[in-house]
């Protein structure tokens, strides 16, 4: 196989990947609602790992009694469309669903289920890490200390259920 | 618990057994390739000429190798520049990378990537004479790559749950540089990259990943022809991969890679690494299956066992008996203790322990008629069945141990104790069958004997009572003053300083059984260390000069 037609095919390929991503990520962030979310302390001993924090809401975990929910209980890994609702200023879940409603107009929000007990389910958005720059993510670590979060993050959500987080902020 | 136990135990059994055989033929080796390396050097100063070098070849089954080429310091230095400046573009690009407008840095990156591809393949295929730096430049563009994806990936947030993503878009795309430009260092690095991300994708997803094997098979090894390195390592992460199936049920990936890896072994048969490693993954398949259906008897695991010993026969793989006769012992146990399981027998530790003695015994027995017979590898099976063997003597030698087995019990496990009295039938028929043809007339084959009826009897007194500890007990230091006594014995007559050793160690190892036997019920524990320390001492010391003062005189 000719050597610059190789060379000319994979500078094609990595191309396509890394503007690939961008788009469909810039996608979300050009198309996507804002919603406002809350966050809850988590155990300090691994929420910092590195240059970036991790974060866990209050929409991560999910009292299936309290809200509108297809099924009792969701398998591990499987994939769920969570409704949200802003309820002051921050957004909460109203419903969760296995598919993605067509008539409803509502925000929907793509979701992995972790693990289900007790009608409690703790769900994963994908939105959980947030990268900074070396040696700031002190900062984020205080004020997420103690029994309450003082921390928000601002996230963007496309039409079919991608969320990307545009800032976190001091609330 | 007792899956768990019979699981570590056999474990802990196919470890030391591939561990003391690597050292037995470790220093063979050794010899072997020293040999290898100066015949080239004698047929140079006309010592010998290139038919008797040949001949000295064939009669040691060796191949003539030729001289490994050295790597040149310019080529060394040059890889540790390109890797030092990758890693710190990606240094950079960690520390940095919030102060550069996303945008710009991303193309920035990409750029700097795709020029580094670029004057790679220039100084590869367009300009002549720089082609170890062109090979270099493939693989610092390869290492930007990977700064380039994990930089969108920190722009983006994409979550560390998600880094098996990340590792997917580096690897895969730089395949066809390790591929289709031949460049063996992105090759390694491609092959690196596909075990961790591997390992990200089942842990983060929980299900078993099955692209990993098939794109490793049929792209990744065929194309490693040549690179023992990236072989290796694709080798490696397909056992680990094997490894992984036993704690998550995956029967039918471990199933997969076993016998993927043993087409591997049947394609390129120079690679014994396919081989040992098929016999391996298919030991993994054996736990597996046990996991998934622990009352299901595994009986399909002979087949692939079979297949393993007819090509270590076959081939002359010697080492490989070693995986065979592990994977034998581990897969017999396991479809015994789903039996028991299928019947509601308890798990009973002294009956368990009985068994593996008499299957030590049984492989032993093979490798005397090996011997006789002069089929192959009659030493290695008269290791390993000496070290089952031994063990479980030893460990039923103490009372300590046979009183807390008792205590363990609850009620006879019929799977091992017929399992065990059909051993002892074999190996007593065998016995007779030998001694009628007369096998057993030399001197040391009558010491031989002698040992194999202990074991025999020992092990039929505690079949028969299990519950008379003291009985137990002096029957089990019998056989272990035995085994001391054949190995003295058979070392002197042999003159053989090792077996003559060992038969000293196992004295002293009696010596400390009846010692902690004797003082481990004393409250006082201080006592017994400092009294059993002083003790070992002395008799080490004491030993150790009749020991030397008798091999002196072999000599």
């Amino acid at each position: 196989m000719n050597k610059k037609l190789i060379f000319i095919m994979v500078s094609f390929l990595w191309i396509a990947v890394a503007v690939g991503i961008v788009i469909s990520k810039q996608h979300t962030i050009r198309t996507g609602r804002t919603v406002l979310l809350e966050t809850v302390p988590v155990d300090p001993r691994d929420f910092l790992r590195g240059d970036y924090v991790i974060l866990r809401y209050k929409i991560s975990t999910v009292d299936l009694q309290q809200i509108q929910s297809e099924k009792s209980y969701y398998g591990r890994k499987e994939k769920v469309y969570v409704k949200l609702q802003p309820r002051e200023r921050f957004w909460e879940v109203v419903a969760v669903k296995t598919k993605m409603p067509v008539s409803d107009s509502g925000l929907y929000i793509k979701a992995k289920a972790q693990y289900c007990y007790s009608k409690k389910l703790e769900l994963n958005y994908g939105i959980e890490s947030y990268f900074v720059p070396e040696g700031e993510g002190k900062d984020i670590e205080k004020n997420m200390r103690g029994s309450k979060s003082s921390i928000g993050v601002e996230i963007l959500v496309d039409r079919l259920g991608n969320a990307i987080i545009n800032k976190v902020f001091a609330r | 618990m007792i899956m768990l136990s019979v699981m570590i135990s056999l474990f802990w059994w196919a470890v030391v057994i591939f561990i003391i055989v690597k050292l037995v033929s470790g220093g063979r080796k050794k010899h072997y390739s020293w040999l290898q390396r100066e015949l080239p050097l004698w047929e140079e100063k006309n010592i010998i000429n290139k038919e008797q070098g040949d001949t000295v070849l064939s009669l040691y089954k060796l191949k003539r190798v030729t001289a490994k080429k050295k790597m040149d310091m310019v080529k060394i230095l040059t890889l540790i520049g390109v890797i030092f400046v990758g890693l710190g573009v990606i240094f950079f690009v960690g520390a940095n990378w919030q102060r550069i407008p996303a945008h710009f840095r991303t193309g920035m990156l990409l750029a700097i990537t795709i020029s580094t591809l670029y004057a790679g393949y220039v100084f590869s295929y367009e300009k002549e004479g720089f082609i170890n730096l062109g090979k270099n430049l493939l693989l610092l563009a390869s290492l930007f790559w990977g700064a380039t994806i994990a930089l969108i990936g920190q722009i983006y947030n994409i979550p560390t749950s998600e880094n098996w993503y990340i590792l997917l878009l580096w690897a895969f795309p730089i395949v066809p540089i390790a591929i289709l430009f031949k460049n063996d260092y992105v090759h390694v690095l491609a092959s690196v990259l596909l075990v961790i991300w591997n390992f990200l994708y089942s842990s983060n997803n929980h299900i078993a990943n099955y692209y990993y094997p098939i794109f490793i098979f049929l792209l990744m090894l065929p194309t490693a022809k040549d690179s023992i390195l990236s072989r290796r390592i694709s080798i490696i992460g397909l056992v680990s991969a094997s490894l992984y199936c036993c704690f998550n049920q995956y029967e039918w990936l471990a199933l997969l890679i076993s016998a993927g890896l043993l087409v591997g072994y049947l394609a390129q048969k120079e690679e014994r690494a396919y081989l040992y490693t098929a016999s391996l993954s298919f030991i993994f398949w054996e736990i597996t299956y046990f996991t998934v259906r622990p009352q299901e008897p595994n009986l399909y695991f002979l087949l692939p066992v079979g297949v393993m010993l007819y090509l270590t026969y076959k081939d002359n793989v010697e080492k490989n008996l070693v995986f065979c006769l592990a994977s034998l012992l581990i897969g017999l146990n396991l479809a015994l203790s789903s039996v028991s399981q299928l019947l509601g027998y308890p798990f009973n530790g002294l009956q368990f322990i009985i068994f593996q003695l008499l299957s030590g015994i049984s492989i032993y027995s093979v490798g005397i008629v090996s011997r006789n017979r002069g089929y192959l590898f009659p030493v290695i099976y008269k290791i390993i069945g000496y070290l089952v063997t031994f063990i479980c003597v030893y460990l039923l030698a103490f009372k300590v141990i046979l009183t807390a087995t008792i205590g363990l019990v609850g009620g006879a496990n019929n799977v091992h104790l017929f399992g065990s009295l059909i051993l002892a039938g074999l190996i007593a028929l065998f016995v007779i069958d030998e001694r009628r043809f007369g096998s057993f007339k030399s001197k040391s084959s009558r010491i031989e004997l002698a040992a194999l009826i202990a074991v025999l009897v020992g092990s039929f007194i505690l079949l028969v009572s299990p519950y008379t500890v003291l009985l137990n007990v002096i029957a089990m230091n019998s056989v272990l003053v035995i085994f001391a006594l054949s190995n003295i014995f058979l070392g002197v007559e042999l003159k053989n300083p090792p077996v003559f050793t060992s038969g000293i160690v196992i004295f002293t190892l009696f010596i400390i059984t009846r010692y902690v036997d004797l003082t481990w019920a004393l409250k006082e524990k201080s006592l017994f260390f400092i009294v059993g320390g002083l003790v070992i001492l002395f008799l080490g010391t004491f030993l150790e000069k009749q020991r030397r003062m008798i091999i002196e005189r072999m000599k």
